[in-house]
Protein backbone atom coordinates (compact mmCIF):
# COMPACT_ATOMS: atom_id res chain seq x y z
CA UNK A 1 0.00 0.00 0.00
CA UNK A 2 1.19 3.59 -0.78
CA UNK A 3 2.32 5.28 2.84
CA UNK A 4 -0.25 8.11 2.33
CA UNK A 5 0.73 9.46 5.94
CA UNK A 6 4.17 10.17 3.93
CA UNK A 7 2.67 11.46 1.12
CA UNK A 8 0.88 14.01 2.53
CA UNK A 9 3.92 14.84 4.65
CA UNK A 10 5.85 15.37 1.38
CA UNK A 11 3.14 17.83 -0.25
CA UNK A 12 3.00 20.39 2.67
CA UNK A 13 7.04 20.13 2.97
CA UNK A 14 7.33 20.98 -1.05
CA UNK A 15 4.31 23.35 -0.93
CA UNK A 16 5.93 25.06 2.40
CA UNK A 17 8.68 26.57 -0.25
CA UNK A 18 6.89 27.09 -3.11
CA UNK A 19 7.68 30.32 -3.16
CA UNK A 20 11.43 29.91 -3.82
CA UNK A 21 11.62 26.93 -6.09
CA UNK A 22 8.45 27.21 -7.87
CA UNK A 23 8.06 23.72 -7.71
CA UNK A 24 4.46 22.43 -6.17
CA UNK A 25 2.32 19.19 -6.21
CA UNK A 26 -1.20 18.87 -5.95
CA UNK A 27 -3.69 16.26 -5.61
CA UNK A 28 -5.09 15.72 -9.18
CA UNK A 29 -8.26 14.57 -7.90
CA UNK A 30 -9.25 12.95 -4.48
CA UNK A 31 -6.69 10.68 -3.96
CA UNK A 32 -3.58 11.33 -2.67
CA UNK A 33 -2.23 8.35 -5.43
CA UNK A 34 -2.25 10.50 -8.63
CA UNK A 35 -0.76 13.63 -8.38
CA UNK A 36 0.46 17.28 -10.60
CA UNK A 37 3.26 18.88 -9.76
CA UNK A 38 4.53 21.31 -11.74
CA UNK A 39 8.05 23.19 -12.39
CA UNK A 40 9.16 26.25 -13.86
CA UNK A 41 11.40 26.18 -16.98
CA UNK A 42 15.23 27.02 -15.74
CA UNK A 43 16.40 30.50 -16.58
CA UNK A 44 18.83 30.66 -19.44
CA UNK A 45 17.51 27.70 -21.31
CA UNK A 46 14.78 27.32 -23.93
CA UNK A 47 12.55 26.37 -21.64
CA UNK A 48 12.42 29.79 -19.69
CA UNK A 49 8.87 31.45 -19.14
CA UNK A 50 7.16 27.80 -19.12
CA UNK A 51 5.05 26.52 -16.56
CA UNK A 52 5.61 22.29 -16.98
CA UNK A 53 3.15 20.24 -15.53
CA UNK A 54 3.56 16.87 -14.87
CA UNK A 55 1.40 14.04 -14.05
CA UNK A 56 2.32 11.66 -10.76
CA UNK A 57 1.10 8.53 -9.99
CA UNK A 58 2.23 6.65 -7.02
CA UNK A 59 2.57 3.10 -7.10
CA UNK A 60 1.24 0.32 -4.44
CA UNK A 61 4.97 0.25 -3.30
CA UNK A 62 6.00 4.04 -2.60
CA UNK A 63 8.35 5.01 -1.37
CA UNK A 64 10.05 2.00 -2.25
CA UNK A 65 9.36 2.21 -5.50
CA UNK A 66 9.72 5.54 -7.51
CA UNK A 67 6.73 7.76 -8.71
CA UNK A 68 5.26 6.85 -11.74
CA UNK A 69 6.34 10.66 -13.69
CA UNK A 70 4.96 11.76 -16.99
CA UNK A 71 5.15 15.34 -18.95
CA UNK A 72 1.41 16.27 -19.38
CA UNK A 73 2.49 19.81 -20.81
CA UNK A 74 4.22 19.14 -24.51
CA UNK A 75 7.85 19.19 -24.29
CA UNK A 76 11.11 19.42 -26.89
CA UNK A 77 14.09 17.54 -25.17
CA UNK A 78 16.28 14.81 -25.77
CA UNK A 79 15.23 12.86 -22.40
CA UNK A 80 11.83 13.28 -23.16
CA UNK A 81 9.20 11.87 -25.26
CA UNK A 82 7.08 14.88 -27.38
CA UNK A 83 4.44 11.88 -28.22
CA UNK A 84 4.07 10.60 -24.78
CA UNK A 85 5.77 12.88 -22.36
CA UNK A 86 7.71 10.27 -20.69
CA UNK A 87 10.90 11.27 -18.84
CA UNK A 88 14.43 9.11 -19.06
CA UNK A 89 15.79 10.23 -15.47
CA UNK A 90 17.69 7.43 -13.53
CA UNK A 91 16.38 8.31 -10.74
CA UNK A 92 13.28 7.75 -11.35
CA UNK A 93 13.72 3.72 -12.09
CA UNK A 94 16.87 1.58 -10.77
CA UNK A 95 18.55 4.95 -9.23
CA UNK A 96 15.35 5.79 -6.99
CA UNK A 97 15.65 5.39 -3.50
CA UNK A 98 13.04 6.27 -0.04
CA UNK A 99 15.47 8.61 0.61
CA UNK A 100 14.37 10.81 -2.20
CA UNK A 101 11.03 12.84 -2.49
CA UNK A 102 8.54 14.25 -4.92
CA UNK A 103 10.15 17.38 -4.52
CA UNK A 104 13.61 16.59 -4.84
CA UNK A 105 12.70 14.22 -8.17
CA UNK A 106 11.12 16.94 -9.96
CA UNK A 107 14.02 19.09 -8.99
CA UNK A 108 16.12 16.50 -10.50
CA UNK A 109 13.51 16.63 -13.37
CA UNK A 110 14.00 20.64 -13.59
CA UNK A 111 17.83 19.98 -13.42
CA UNK A 112 17.65 17.65 -16.59
CA UNK A 113 15.87 20.79 -18.56
CA UNK A 114 18.70 22.17 -17.93
CA UNK A 115 21.22 19.96 -18.66
CA UNK A 116 20.12 17.28 -21.31
CA UNK A 117 21.72 14.01 -21.79
CA UNK A 118 21.73 13.22 -25.75
CA UNK A 119 23.77 10.20 -25.65
CA UNK A 120 20.83 8.45 -23.36
CA UNK A 121 17.61 9.53 -25.15
CA UNK A 122 13.89 9.30 -24.58
CA UNK A 123 13.05 11.11 -27.85
CA UNK A 124 15.66 9.87 -30.90
CA UNK A 125 14.21 12.64 -33.23
CA UNK A 126 14.87 15.65 -30.81
CA UNK A 127 18.29 14.01 -29.33
CA UNK A 128 19.73 13.72 -33.14
CA UNK A 129 18.91 17.10 -34.05
CA UNK A 130 20.26 18.60 -30.78
CA UNK A 131 24.09 16.64 -32.15
CA UNK A 132 23.79 17.74 -35.27
CA UNK A 133 21.42 21.12 -35.33
CA UNK A 134 21.40 22.60 -31.93
CA UNK A 135 20.25 25.98 -33.38
CA UNK A 136 17.07 24.28 -34.72
CA UNK A 137 16.92 22.51 -31.52
CA UNK A 138 16.68 25.34 -29.02
CA UNK A 139 14.17 27.26 -31.60
CA UNK A 140 11.71 24.44 -32.11
CA UNK A 141 12.65 24.21 -27.94
CA UNK A 142 11.89 27.63 -27.23
CA UNK A 143 8.92 27.45 -29.86
CA UNK A 144 6.88 24.50 -27.81
CA UNK A 145 8.16 26.45 -24.52
CA UNK A 146 5.98 29.13 -25.93
CA UNK A 147 3.22 27.38 -27.62
CA UNK A 148 2.43 24.91 -25.14
CA UNK A 149 3.63 25.67 -21.58
CA UNK A 150 3.71 29.63 -21.00
CA UNK A 151 0.42 31.11 -19.46
CA UNK A 152 -0.24 33.87 -22.21
CA UNK A 153 0.15 30.78 -24.96
CA UNK A 154 -2.55 29.57 -23.58
CA UNK A 155 -5.16 32.52 -22.51
CA UNK A 156 -4.60 33.47 -26.51
CA UNK A 157 -5.37 29.11 -27.54
CA UNK A 158 -8.70 29.73 -24.99
CA UNK A 159 -9.89 32.66 -26.02
CA UNK A 160 -9.12 31.54 -30.10
CA UNK A 161 -11.15 28.32 -29.54
CA UNK A 162 -13.91 30.04 -27.05
CA UNK A 163 -14.44 32.19 -30.15
CA UNK A 164 -15.14 29.42 -32.58
CA UNK A 165 -18.10 28.80 -30.65
CA UNK A 166 -16.70 26.34 -27.54
CA UNK A 167 -17.99 26.81 -23.97
CA UNK A 168 -14.87 27.93 -22.07
CA UNK A 169 -14.95 25.19 -19.28
CA UNK A 170 -14.59 22.16 -22.24
CA UNK A 171 -11.99 24.22 -23.97
CA UNK A 172 -10.03 24.44 -21.15
CA UNK A 173 -10.40 20.52 -20.16
CA UNK A 174 -9.50 19.59 -23.54
CA UNK A 175 -6.17 22.07 -23.79
CA UNK A 176 -4.92 20.53 -20.78
CA UNK A 177 -5.92 16.96 -21.88
CA UNK A 178 -3.60 17.02 -24.96
CA UNK A 179 -1.08 19.34 -22.99
CA UNK A 180 -1.70 22.56 -24.90
CA UNK A 181 -1.39 21.37 -27.93
CA UNK A 182 -4.64 23.71 -29.82
CA UNK A 183 -4.73 21.47 -32.78
CA UNK A 184 -5.37 17.99 -31.34
CA UNK A 185 -7.85 20.09 -29.05
CA UNK A 186 -9.46 21.31 -31.71
CA UNK A 187 -10.21 17.82 -33.71
CA UNK A 188 -11.63 16.46 -30.61
CA UNK A 189 -13.56 19.55 -29.65
CA UNK A 190 -15.44 18.96 -33.40
CA UNK A 191 -15.86 15.88 -33.14
CA UNK A 192 -17.00 15.19 -29.40
CA UNK B 1 21.31 -8.80 -9.05
CA UNK B 2 23.65 -10.72 -6.81
CA UNK B 3 26.36 -12.95 -8.46
CA UNK B 4 25.52 -16.70 -7.25
CA UNK B 5 27.75 -18.42 -9.44
CA UNK B 6 29.04 -21.35 -7.90
CA UNK B 7 26.25 -21.88 -5.79
CA UNK B 8 24.55 -23.51 -8.07
CA UNK B 9 25.08 -27.43 -9.05
CA UNK B 10 27.62 -27.35 -11.83
CA UNK B 11 26.65 -28.55 -15.37
CA UNK B 12 23.00 -26.90 -14.02
CA UNK B 13 21.38 -25.66 -17.22
CA UNK B 14 20.91 -21.38 -17.77
CA UNK B 15 17.12 -21.47 -16.78
CA UNK B 16 16.83 -18.11 -18.70
CA UNK B 17 15.28 -19.73 -22.78
CA UNK B 18 16.53 -18.28 -26.08
CA UNK B 19 14.32 -14.64 -27.08
CA UNK B 20 13.01 -15.66 -29.93
CA UNK B 21 14.22 -13.23 -33.07
CA UNK B 22 10.65 -11.69 -33.39
CA UNK B 23 10.41 -10.30 -29.41
CA UNK B 24 14.12 -8.75 -30.44
CA UNK B 25 12.54 -6.48 -32.98
CA UNK B 26 9.71 -5.45 -30.66
CA UNK B 27 12.61 -4.33 -27.76
CA UNK B 28 12.56 -1.01 -28.57
CA UNK B 29 8.66 -0.81 -27.35
CA UNK B 30 8.90 -2.20 -24.51
CA UNK B 31 8.43 0.73 -21.82
CA UNK B 32 9.79 1.68 -18.56
CA UNK B 33 7.01 0.47 -17.05
CA UNK B 34 7.16 -3.13 -18.29
CA UNK B 35 10.76 -3.69 -17.22
CA UNK B 36 9.91 -2.50 -14.01
CA UNK B 37 7.12 -5.27 -13.55
CA UNK B 38 9.46 -7.91 -15.19
CA UNK B 39 11.75 -6.64 -12.77
CA UNK B 40 9.36 -6.85 -9.75
CA UNK B 41 8.15 -10.48 -11.16
CA UNK B 42 11.47 -11.32 -10.96
CA UNK B 43 11.92 -10.96 -7.11
CA UNK B 44 8.93 -12.36 -6.53
CA UNK B 45 9.43 -15.69 -8.35
CA UNK B 46 13.13 -15.55 -6.33
CA UNK B 47 11.11 -15.13 -3.29
CA UNK B 48 9.18 -17.89 -3.71
CA UNK B 49 12.55 -20.17 -3.57
CA UNK B 50 14.71 -18.24 -0.49
CA UNK B 51 13.23 -16.10 2.26
CA UNK B 52 14.35 -12.95 3.15
CA UNK B 53 16.09 -14.72 6.04
CA UNK B 54 15.82 -18.62 5.98
CA UNK B 55 15.81 -21.30 8.41
CA UNK B 56 18.64 -22.06 10.55
CA UNK B 57 20.77 -25.15 8.77
CA UNK B 58 23.63 -27.33 9.73
CA UNK B 59 27.04 -26.11 8.07
CA UNK B 60 27.17 -29.99 5.95
CA UNK B 61 24.52 -28.13 3.48
CA UNK B 62 26.86 -26.15 2.33
CA UNK B 63 29.34 -29.24 1.87
CA UNK B 64 26.65 -30.90 0.23
CA UNK B 65 25.95 -27.85 -2.68
CA UNK B 66 29.66 -27.80 -3.55
CA UNK B 67 30.00 -31.99 -3.39
CA UNK B 68 30.87 -31.67 -6.93
CA UNK B 69 32.65 -28.41 -7.12
CA UNK B 70 36.08 -27.11 -6.28
CA UNK B 71 38.28 -28.92 -4.13
CA UNK B 72 39.28 -25.81 -2.45
CA UNK B 73 36.04 -24.98 -1.40
CA UNK B 74 35.09 -28.13 0.02
CA UNK B 75 38.77 -28.09 2.18
CA UNK B 76 37.62 -24.86 3.22
CA UNK B 77 33.78 -25.39 4.11
CA UNK B 78 35.80 -28.26 6.61
CA UNK B 79 37.76 -25.93 8.17
CA UNK B 80 35.31 -24.03 8.47
CA UNK B 81 33.27 -26.83 10.22
CA UNK B 82 35.95 -27.17 12.73
CA UNK B 83 34.78 -23.47 14.29
CA UNK B 84 31.64 -22.74 13.18
CA UNK B 85 28.50 -25.30 13.32
CA UNK B 86 25.13 -23.54 10.94
CA UNK B 87 24.52 -21.28 8.59
CA UNK B 88 21.30 -19.23 7.87
CA UNK B 89 20.92 -18.25 4.61
CA UNK B 90 18.87 -14.27 3.08
CA UNK B 91 17.93 -13.87 0.00
CA UNK B 92 20.23 -12.83 -2.93
CA UNK B 93 18.08 -9.25 -3.89
CA UNK B 94 21.06 -6.89 -2.93
CA UNK B 95 19.87 -6.38 0.47
CA UNK B 96 21.33 -9.15 2.01
CA UNK B 97 24.42 -8.12 4.08
CA UNK B 98 21.72 -5.70 5.18
CA UNK B 99 19.07 -8.25 6.18
CA UNK B 100 21.57 -10.31 7.38
CA UNK B 101 22.73 -8.01 10.20
CA UNK B 102 19.86 -6.93 11.09
CA UNK B 103 18.45 -10.85 11.48
CA UNK B 104 21.66 -11.69 13.53
CA UNK B 105 21.99 -8.88 15.40
CA UNK B 106 18.51 -8.65 17.19
CA UNK B 107 18.80 -12.38 17.38
CA UNK B 108 21.89 -11.58 19.67
CA UNK B 109 19.57 -9.08 21.56
CA UNK B 110 17.15 -11.38 22.05
CA UNK B 111 19.14 -14.40 23.54
CA UNK B 112 21.70 -11.92 25.45
CA UNK B 113 19.04 -9.91 27.03
CA UNK B 114 21.87 -7.34 27.01
CA UNK B 115 20.31 -3.95 28.06
CA UNK B 116 23.41 -2.62 28.21
CA UNK B 117 23.99 -3.04 24.36
CA UNK B 118 20.30 -1.83 23.66
CA UNK B 119 20.94 1.39 25.64
CA UNK B 120 23.97 1.72 23.90
CA UNK B 121 22.97 1.14 20.34
CA UNK B 122 19.54 3.47 21.36
CA UNK B 123 22.16 5.91 21.80
CA UNK B 124 24.04 5.58 18.77
CA UNK B 125 20.87 5.56 16.42
CA UNK B 126 20.04 8.89 17.67
CA UNK B 127 23.55 10.18 16.87
CA UNK B 128 22.27 8.72 13.04
CA UNK B 129 19.97 10.74 13.31
CA UNK B 130 21.26 14.33 14.51
CA UNK B 131 23.85 13.20 11.14
CA UNK B 132 21.32 13.10 8.98
CA UNK B 133 19.76 16.23 10.15
CA UNK B 134 22.74 17.96 10.49
CA UNK B 135 23.33 16.72 6.53
CA UNK B 136 20.03 18.58 5.65
CA UNK B 137 17.35 15.37 5.26
CA UNK B 138 14.26 16.14 6.06
CA UNK B 139 13.03 14.25 8.72
CA UNK B 140 9.78 12.83 7.55
CA UNK B 141 11.99 10.80 4.50
CA UNK B 142 13.79 8.78 7.43
CA UNK B 143 11.36 8.83 10.80
CA UNK B 144 9.70 5.97 9.98
CA UNK B 145 12.47 4.10 8.98
CA UNK B 146 14.33 4.68 12.09
CA UNK B 147 11.06 4.08 14.52
CA UNK B 148 10.70 0.65 13.01
CA UNK B 149 14.11 -0.36 14.04
CA UNK B 150 13.66 1.33 17.53
CA UNK B 151 9.96 -0.54 17.76
CA UNK B 152 12.25 -3.95 16.73
CA UNK B 153 14.91 -3.97 18.99
CA UNK B 154 12.56 -2.83 21.90
CA UNK B 155 10.27 -5.53 21.34
CA UNK B 156 13.57 -8.42 21.28
CA UNK B 157 14.26 -7.84 24.89
CA UNK B 158 12.18 -9.89 27.23
CA UNK B 159 9.30 -9.22 29.61
CA UNK B 160 7.26 -6.53 28.43
CA UNK B 161 3.70 -6.72 26.50
CA UNK B 162 5.03 -6.17 23.26
CA UNK B 163 8.25 -8.24 23.74
CA UNK B 164 8.56 -11.17 21.27
CA UNK B 165 9.84 -14.56 20.78
CA UNK B 166 12.25 -16.10 18.46
CA UNK B 167 9.78 -17.74 16.23
CA UNK B 168 7.63 -14.24 15.81
CA UNK B 169 11.77 -12.27 14.86
CA UNK B 170 11.88 -15.11 12.26
CA UNK B 171 8.28 -14.28 11.29
CA UNK B 172 8.90 -10.37 11.43
CA UNK B 173 12.23 -10.66 9.48
CA UNK B 174 10.41 -12.43 6.41
CA UNK B 175 7.74 -10.22 6.34
CA UNK B 176 8.49 -7.51 3.74
CA UNK B 177 6.58 -4.82 5.29
CA UNK B 178 9.10 -4.67 8.23
CA UNK B 179 12.36 -6.22 6.30
CA UNK B 180 12.25 -3.50 3.18
CA UNK B 181 11.92 -0.67 6.21
CA UNK B 182 15.15 -2.15 7.83
CA UNK B 183 16.98 -2.24 5.66
CA UNK B 184 16.02 1.15 4.59
CA UNK B 185 16.93 2.45 8.19
CA UNK B 186 20.31 0.73 7.53
CA UNK B 187 20.54 2.05 4.29
CA UNK B 188 19.96 5.81 5.80
CA UNK B 189 22.26 5.16 8.81
CA UNK B 190 25.15 3.64 6.30
CA UNK B 191 24.79 6.96 4.33
CA UNK B 192 24.56 9.72 6.74
CA UNK B 193 27.82 7.68 8.47
CA UNK B 194 29.66 7.95 4.89
CA UNK B 195 29.22 11.56 4.42
CA UNK B 196 29.85 12.86 7.41
CA UNK B 197 33.07 11.24 7.49
CA UNK B 198 33.70 11.53 3.68
CA UNK B 199 37.20 12.43 4.21
CA UNK B 200 37.70 9.38 5.30
CA UNK B 201 35.78 7.28 3.14
CA UNK B 202 36.91 9.40 -0.22
CA UNK B 203 39.93 7.40 -0.82
CA UNK B 204 38.19 3.83 -0.35
CA UNK B 205 35.59 5.17 -2.97
CA UNK B 206 37.65 6.58 -5.24
CA UNK B 207 39.47 2.82 -5.51
CA UNK B 208 36.32 0.85 -6.16
CA UNK B 209 34.89 3.13 -8.40
CA UNK B 210 35.40 4.82 -11.44
CA UNK B 211 37.60 7.97 -10.19
CA UNK B 212 35.54 10.82 -11.01
CA UNK B 213 32.45 9.41 -8.72
CA UNK B 214 31.96 11.97 -5.39
CA UNK B 215 31.29 10.81 -1.99
CA UNK B 216 27.84 12.22 -2.56
CA UNK B 217 27.17 10.56 -5.57
CA UNK B 218 28.32 6.86 -4.47
CA UNK B 219 25.94 7.21 -1.70
CA UNK B 220 22.77 8.45 -4.28
CA UNK B 221 23.74 5.65 -6.57
CA UNK B 222 24.95 2.83 -4.22
CA UNK B 223 24.42 3.10 -1.02
CA UNK B 224 20.72 4.80 -0.71
CA UNK B 225 19.02 3.32 -3.75
CA UNK B 226 16.74 -0.41 -2.34
CA UNK B 227 18.72 -3.87 -3.68
CA UNK B 228 22.08 -2.38 -4.32
CA UNK B 229 24.82 -4.61 -2.81
CA UNK B 230 27.32 -3.78 -0.14
CA UNK B 231 30.75 -3.99 -0.09
CA UNK B 232 34.07 -2.94 2.48
CA UNK B 233 32.71 1.15 2.42
CA UNK B 234 29.22 0.24 3.25
CA UNK B 235 29.84 -2.52 6.48
CA UNK B 236 32.79 0.26 7.62
CA UNK B 237 29.75 2.81 7.67
CA UNK B 238 27.26 0.73 9.81
CA UNK B 239 29.68 -1.31 12.19
CA UNK B 240 31.20 2.61 12.71
CA UNK B 241 28.07 4.35 12.89
CA UNK B 242 25.95 1.68 15.22
CA UNK B 243 29.16 0.37 17.06
CA UNK B 244 28.77 -2.72 16.60
CA UNK B 245 31.40 -5.37 15.65
CA UNK B 246 31.09 -7.68 12.39
CA UNK B 247 33.41 -10.49 11.58
CA UNK B 248 33.35 -11.52 8.11
CA UNK B 249 34.35 -14.42 7.01
CA UNK B 250 35.61 -15.00 3.26
CA UNK B 251 34.83 -18.13 1.07
CA UNK B 252 36.06 -18.23 -2.14
CA UNK B 253 38.54 -19.53 -4.44
CA UNK B 254 41.58 -18.25 -3.41
CA UNK B 255 44.53 -20.24 -1.84
CA UNK B 256 48.11 -19.95 -1.27
CA UNK B 257 48.51 -23.57 -0.52
CA UNK B 258 45.94 -26.22 -1.56
CA UNK B 259 47.28 -28.80 1.14
CA UNK B 260 46.93 -26.44 3.78
CA UNK B 261 43.57 -23.83 3.10
CA UNK B 262 42.93 -21.19 5.14
CA UNK B 263 39.70 -19.86 5.76
CA UNK B 264 40.36 -16.05 6.17
CA UNK B 265 38.38 -13.67 7.94
CA UNK B 266 38.00 -9.63 8.48
CA UNK B 267 36.77 -8.47 12.17
CA UNK B 268 35.08 -5.02 11.58
CA UNK B 269 36.01 -3.19 14.80
CA UNK B 270 33.99 0.39 14.93
CA UNK B 271 35.99 2.81 16.36
CA UNK B 272 37.47 3.35 20.00
CA UNK B 273 34.95 5.58 21.61
CA UNK B 274 31.91 3.63 20.33
CA UNK B 275 32.87 0.05 21.33
CA UNK B 276 30.21 -2.03 23.38
CA UNK B 277 31.48 -1.35 27.36
CA UNK B 278 30.03 -4.28 28.56
CA UNK B 279 32.81 -6.65 29.84
CA UNK B 280 35.31 -3.80 30.78
CA UNK B 281 38.03 -6.15 29.28
CA UNK B 282 39.87 -5.02 25.52
CA UNK B 283 39.66 -8.44 24.40
CA UNK B 284 35.95 -8.92 25.45
CA UNK B 285 34.96 -5.99 23.93
CA UNK B 286 36.24 -6.44 20.52
CA UNK B 287 34.29 -9.88 20.01
CA UNK B 288 32.01 -9.71 16.92
CA UNK B 289 28.59 -9.66 17.55
CA UNK B 290 27.21 -10.27 14.27
CA UNK B 291 29.23 -13.10 11.89
CA UNK B 292 28.81 -12.99 8.28
CA UNK B 293 29.71 -15.68 5.91
CA UNK B 294 30.38 -13.80 2.65
CA UNK B 295 30.85 -15.88 -0.82
CA UNK B 296 31.46 -13.08 -3.76
CA UNK B 297 28.22 -11.34 -4.17
CA UNK B 298 26.39 -13.10 -1.05
CA UNK B 299 26.50 -12.89 2.68
CA UNK B 300 24.51 -14.99 4.52
CA UNK B 301 24.46 -15.74 8.67
CA UNK B 302 27.24 -17.79 9.97
CA UNK B 303 27.17 -19.69 13.69
CA UNK B 304 29.46 -20.81 15.87
CA UNK B 305 29.06 -23.72 17.18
Amino acid sequence: MVDLGRVQKELQECNKNMDVSGINVKPKGDSLTHLIGTIPGPMGTPYEGGIFQIDIVLPDGYPFEPPRMQFATKVWHPNISSQSGAICLDILKDQWSPALTLKTALLSVQALLSAPQPDDPQDAVVAQQYLKDYQTYVGTARYWTENFASSRGLEEKVQKLVEMGFPEASVRSTLAAFGGDENLALEKLCCG
Amino acid sequence: MENEEGLQADGESDPKAPIPVSEVDAWENIRDDDIMQQQSAIRAEEAEKVPFIGDKEPLSVLAAEYESGSPILLKKIKVLGEKYGSIRRTRGDGNCFFRGFMFSYLEHILESQDQAEVDRVTTNVEKCRETLQALGYADFTFEDFFALFLEQLESVVQGKETSISHDELVIRSRDQSISDYIVMFFRFVTSGEIKRRSEFFEPFILGMTNATATVEQFCKSSVEPMGEESDHVHIIALSDALGVPIRVVYLDRSTYDIDHVIVNHHDFIPSAGDLPSAGGGSSETTKPIVTLLYRPGHYDILYLK
